[in-house]
């Protein structure tokens, strides 16, 4: 329990600073080229307890199924778990480019960040998190 | 890894998360969808950006199937069903935050959320259920069991 505590708190605090670089200085502009897609500046921060919310479930749910013995184990497994359910994310992504009028640079940028992001997390809770040797109480 | 189950696995896996796509999101969520007209391509864009929702549907089913076959490898409908379900909530995170960023009202938010945990839990049943170890391997495990 210990150590999914600690893996969640650091696979967290990677992905909240990740997402502020990536979304909130490296593609400010590309977001401001599609005003009328995005809520204002004040909305956005009034509802800004989503965002943590959001953050915190897709760490939870990453650790849970890590933790759950569905990857394997270490670093590698962490990573290839990552790897694997971001690419079907990407999947989704071209889904919602299909319906939502969103700029392709918009898609791939998401694309290539979500991916070295989860590669990130996946390294993080599989370097934290390791299961009890069997025997041990 | 038994290729042939897995296409399969995967053809059914597509079927299904295609389908369900189409009911619940293009279907039963089309009105709430339509009280936010901005957030959707009009209708005549929608038909040359077609090719990206079957491509993004096929990307999607390839890679859950690989994700079940390599992360549940007894297969059988619970465990997978359990391993869609938990990433069902992880591709829930993004809707919580798309809400934050996007003018979605919360009946959408809540259309999303809900068919996310469905569709994926569903499509593991169905990657589960096809996909079974070969026969060689649980011969071997009920020998050694005895």
């Amino acid at each position: 329990m210990k150590r999914f505590i600690l893996a969640f708190v650091a696979a967290y605090i990677f992905l909240f600073l990740w997402g502020w670089l990536l979304n909130g200085v490296f593609l400010k502009d590309v977001y401001a080229e599609t005003p009328n897609l995005w809520r204002t500046q004040s909305e956005m921060m009034s509802l800004f307890h989503w965002i943590i919310i959001g953050q915190a479930l897709i760490v939870f749910s990453f650790v849970m199924i890590y933790a759950s013995g569905f990857a394997g184990g270490g670093v590698i497994g962490g990573i290839r778990l990552g790897v694997l359910l971001e690419i079907a994310a990407i999947g989704m992504r071209m889904a919602i480019y299909a319906v939502q009028p969103f700029p392709g640079k918009l898609i791939f940028y998401g694309s290539v960040s979500g991916l070295i992001e989860m590669i990130i997390v996946g390294a993080i809770v599989g370097a934290i998190y390791k299961p009890k040797p069997a025997g041990t109480s | 890894m038994n290729w042939k189950k897995f296409f399969f696995a995967f053809i059914a896996a597509f079927v299904f998360l295609f389908v369900f796509g189409f009911l619940w999101y293009g279907t039963l969520m089309q009105g709430a969808h339509h009280e936010v007209p901005t957030l959707l391509r009009p209708e005549s864009d929608f038909k040359s950006y077609f090719p990206w929702l079957i491509l993004g549907h096929i990307v999607m089913a390839f890679f859950f199937t690989i994700l079940c076959v390599r992360f549940v490898p007894t297969g059988g409908a619970g465990p997978s069903a359990a391993l869609g379900a938990l990433v069902g909530l992880v591709y829930a995170g993004p809707h919580l935050i798309s809400f934050a960023v996007q003018p979605l009202t919360v009946k959408i938010l809540f259309g999303w959320i809900v068919g996310a945990l469905i569709q994926f839990a569903i499509a593991g049943a169905i990657v589960g259920t096809i996909y079974k170890p070969a026969a060689a391997n649980t011969m071997f495990i009920k020998e050694r069991s005895h």
